[in-house]
């Protein structure tokens, strides 16, 4: 299987691609050559997607030039990438789910009798391709009945119907069951073999070993290198992925004798959006006094995770325990359960509210705030503001519609919320996502406040340093499953990084 | 609080500047509806002024202009509360004009019933049945809204017509509730122990219009001042949000719908038990589209309901005044209520899309710093 030619299929040559107050891409070179499927790394922000969208004329490059077959282009749109033979498998599937796979893979291309819609035409290639291909798909199915492992197929053949000559795969692998992989993987290779270039974004090291010849690692925005990742060892792609200094420093630890177990997780298993296994048997067990950071690439079940431990999705097997007390529905008692939820405007906030009422959110309806039935908003006015004080809550006032804050200050009003019911348990997911630094640093001594008081922290978030530094212990999850398990003294970050990226040896190192 | 007036509460107009609104937003609608509409009036032929000064000496010069103007503000009133009522949980109830017949119908069934209960008892139960009838009408989509995720939109619009159909039913002999040998397909008379009670001797001014200002009283200080007025309105903004704070948003969206759909009962009660005091054929006539027109205007404000409700009943009851003044006909205020809703709906879009278009210069900014996978 060696296609290697003179002239690559694609060569993007420094490229350079500023936002207001981020680097994305800093001088990138990328590579792939024709009959290549060329591997790409690395972790959340590393600059990964923005490369491709500049690629595909979603994003123009600031400095660079993309060549395509040793010719120099101007990607300006991403039709204009489709005319060069450019086709991209997006990671959110682009159909149009009432329309059929046939009317979805013509979408776009030039009717064959205009102006009729002449169908007639595409459905033979339809057919002729899912043949030559070993694909079952039928052409008159609208797209919402198709499983989405056969939505990702439809995909493909899309590229296939245009005869792509360099293909993109987003993380195609993260939507199908291992044997449907094992299929794609074959149909990548096939693709190569007829001369294509493939660049396969994953995070999933066996992945890249078994389907790419190179992979090119990013961390930052930088090239960190390109590596064969039959020959690279494992903790040496993660070293390139993920290390660099851990710039926050690591906090003062207090030991606690008396330890109670405030979070029991057994057995546990749950499904995700699609219906797809999220979680998978899981075992977790957080004590009191401790700060349990949970790392792990994004949509390897962390968010099922919390949504299970919160009570807001159903699990499908196991039992969880918060402080002795089984949940079963959504958890009401915020003395048990504090939660700052992954997304605030979607699930934390009720952005049209003034800060007040989102401070007492969950809480409105208790004694003294509410009294013989009516709400006792001079009471709740009289807290918020010591709640805003406390919490240094930048806002004109606690009438105030919530709309109106920073993302910071928004989030801060979710974590005081949370805090201020004292809970055993405080459940947090991404809770610094979009913050600044003065933000991330107000919610981290939030967070040891719990632990320093006797709580437990379960602290889920894919910023690799703000975990080692918060942490405890940390534990890493891939595909619904606890990886690792590593008391934080110890933890290395590379370590780390080859469980992110499922490769199991890395636990077995340890004593 | 000055430096809190928000920016999206301010309307920009070209060579005007900004206008601070909420309260201002439909006052400014219904302005130039009057505007436009003099247009109209003067391509008739008519002064615009001496014919909106006929409406207004007709809808409130007088005691029994007043009593016009209060006495068809009524249904609109609770029905336009129905819809509001509604809003504040997400839903739109389009079904008032099905649950005024369905609920005037229930309050029609025992208004003829010589029930061996005082009078007062009777009246009350009569008005009871107006709202029971209605929010039974309700209990439709609401089930399929919380249950199995129907849209309460189309529901309630399509059981409009059912319930139309069903009053025309009742109305027809061999119905036990029809008139015998009636020219005019029609219930007898109510029993006058279930009648409402006239307010002012020699007009139709009945207790409708208290129990609407009584109603938004109590929907006003429900929805301020309750935890379950908090849990409406969390439905209502975020329904996520909602679930998160452990509310059962199912069990609030089918209480809310109920309630709505009460309110347009108490509507058909209203036309029934006090104006018509037989049930009729099509005795609603559009009363509860026109409901909804009153919600819109109002923003669903509880309180704003009950302004513009009088506003919609002062046209009506002036535009016959105006009739024999000017010479204008009568549906010109259908053109102005019109006019009005669809100055509230454009002066709201296009802020929305003002703020839109900031909202999304906002996310640009702030999607590159966390340049996902």
């Amino acid at each position: 299987m060696d296609h290697t030619s003179e002239v690559s299929a694609l060569k993007m040559v420094g490229i350079t691609k500023r936002f207001p107050g981020v680097l994305a891409n800093d001088q990138i070179n990328f590579e792939v050559k024709a009959g290549e499927v060329h591997g790409l790394l690395g972790e959340n922000g590393a600059g990964k997607t923005t490369l491709m969208k500049i690629l595909y004329g979603l994003h123009q490059p600031d400095e660079g030039e993309i060549h395509l077959n040793g010719e120099k282009v101007k990607i300006l749109s991403p039709r204009a990438a489709a005319d060069l033979g450019i086709g991209m498998v997006h990671q959110h599937f682009m159909l149009v789910e009432n329309l059929t796979a046939l009317e979805n893979v013509v979408l776009g291309l030039p009717a064959a009798h205009p102006p009729l819609l002449d169908l007639e035409p595409a459905r033979l290639r339809f057919k002729e391709l899912t043949r030559e291909y070993d694909l079952r798909l039928d052409p008159s199915t609208p797209v919402w009945q198709l499983p989405v492992g056969d939505q990702q197929w439809l995909e493909i053949l899309k590229l296939l119907f245009r005869d792509a000559r360099l293909v993109i795969l987003d993380e195609p692998t993260a939507v199908l069951a291992p044997k449907q992989a094992k299929q794609l993987f074959q149909t990548v290779r096939r693709l190569a073999a007829e001369g294509r270039a493939i660049v396969f974004i994953s995070h999933k090291l066996e992945e890249m070993k078994e389907v790419a010849e190179r992979v090119t690692v990013l961390r930052d925005g930088h090239v960190v290198g390109t590596v064969d990742p039959k020959v690279a060892k494992p903790s040496e792609l993660a070293q390139m992925m993920v290390g660099r200094d851990v710039f926050l420093s690591r906090r003062e630890r207090k030991t606690y004798p008396e330890k109670r177990d405030l979070l029991v997780i057994e057995g546990l298993s749950c499904l995700n959006d699609r219906k797809l296994p999220a979680l998978n048997n899981l075992n977790l067990t957080v004590k009191s006094g401790e700060i349990v950071g949970v790392a792990g690439v994004d949509g390897n079940g962390q968010r099922e995770l919390a949504e299970c431990i919160s009570g807001l999705r159903q699990f499908t097997s196991g039992s969880i325990l918060i402080n002795g007390i089984p949940v079963d529905g959504v958890v009401k008692d915020n003395s048990l359960l504090g939660y700052v939820p992954e997304d605030r405007h979607k699930t934390g906030l009720v952005l049209n509210f003034t800060v007040e009422e989102n401070l007492f959110l969950k809480t409105f309806a208790k004694f003294p705030y509410t009294k013989r039935g009516f709400i006792q908003w001079r009471e709740i006015r009289k807290k918020a503001e010591a709640i805003i004080r406390e919490f240094e809550i930048r806002t004109p006032g606690s009438s105030v519609t919530t709309y109106h804050l920073s993302g910071g200050n928004q989030q801060k009003v979710v974590v005081a919320r949370e805090l201020s019911s004292d809970p055993a348990l405080m459940l947090t997911s991404q809770p610094t996502r979009g913050l600044d630094l003065g933000a991330v640093e107000s919610v981290h001594k939030m967070l040891l406040s719990v632990r320093n008081r006797g709580g437990a922290v379960l602290f889920i978030s894919t910023e690799l340093p703000e975990v080692m530094a918060l942490s405890d212990r940390i534990i890493v999850m891939f595909k619904g499953q606890i990886m690792g398990d590593l008391v934080a003294e110890d933890a290395d970050v590379n370590r780390i990084g080859e469980l992110m990226l499922g490769h199991q040896e890395a636990m077995k190192t340890i004593p | 609080m000055s430096d809190n007036v928000k920016k999206r509460d301010i309307l920009v107009i070209p060579g005007l500047g900004g206008m601070v609104l909420s309260g201002a937003r439909p006052l400014l609608a219904i302005l130039l509806a009057f505007t436009v509409s003099a247009i109209m009036i003067i391509a008739q032929g008519a002064n615009p002024f001496e014919a909106y000064w006929a409406m207004l000496r007709g809808s409130f010069g007088s005691v029994a202009a007043l009593a016009n103007t209060c006495v068809r503000a009524a249904p609109l009133l609770l029905g336009g509360l129905g819809v509001a009522f509604g809003f504040k949980a997400g839903l739109l109830n389009v079904g008032v004009e099905g649950q005024i017949y369905v609920g005037g119908s229930a309050a029609a069934a025992v208004g003829l019933m010589p029930l061996p209960v005082p009078p007062w008892l009777h009246l009350i139960l009569a008005i009871f049945a107006g709202f029971l009838g209605g929010a039974a009408w309700g209990l439709i989509p609401a089930y399929l809204k919380a249950y199995r995720g129907i849209s309460e939109i189309v529901v309630t619009l399509m059981l409009n017509y059912v319930a139309i159909q069903f009053t025309s039913l009742l109305v027809h002999e061999p119905s036990p509730l029809a008139e015998q040998g009636a020219f005019f397909p029609q219930s007898p008379p109510i029993l006058p122990s279930a009648q409402l009670p006239i307010l002012i001797k020699g007009t139709s001014l009945h207790i409708g219009i208290i129990i609407g200002v009584v109603a938004a009283l109590i929907l006003y200080l429900l929805l301020q001042y309750t935890p379950f007025g908090m849990r409406t309105r969390m439905t209502g903004q975020n329904p996520e949000a909602a679930r998160y704070a452990g509310i059962n948003v199912r069990r609030q969206i089918v209480i809310v719908l109920l309630v709505s759909a009460g309110m347009g009962g108490l509507a058909g009660m209203g036309e029934v038990l006090g104006l018509k005091l037989r049930l009729y054929d099509y005795f609603s006539g559009g009363l509860g589209y026109d409901s909804i027109a009153v919600a819109l205007i109002a923003n669903s404000n509880i309180i704003g309901v009950v302004l513009s409700a009088f506003f919609f009943g002062a046209l009506r009851a002036g535009a016959g005044k105006m009739e024999t003044a000017v010479g204008i006909k009568t549906p010109i205020v259908q053109v102005i209520q019109a006019l009005a809703v669809l100055f509230v709906i454009m002066i709201g879009f296009a802020e929305y899309t003002r703020a839109a278009r900031k909202e999304k210069q906002q996310k640009q900014l702030e999607e590159v710093s966390v340049d996902g996978p």
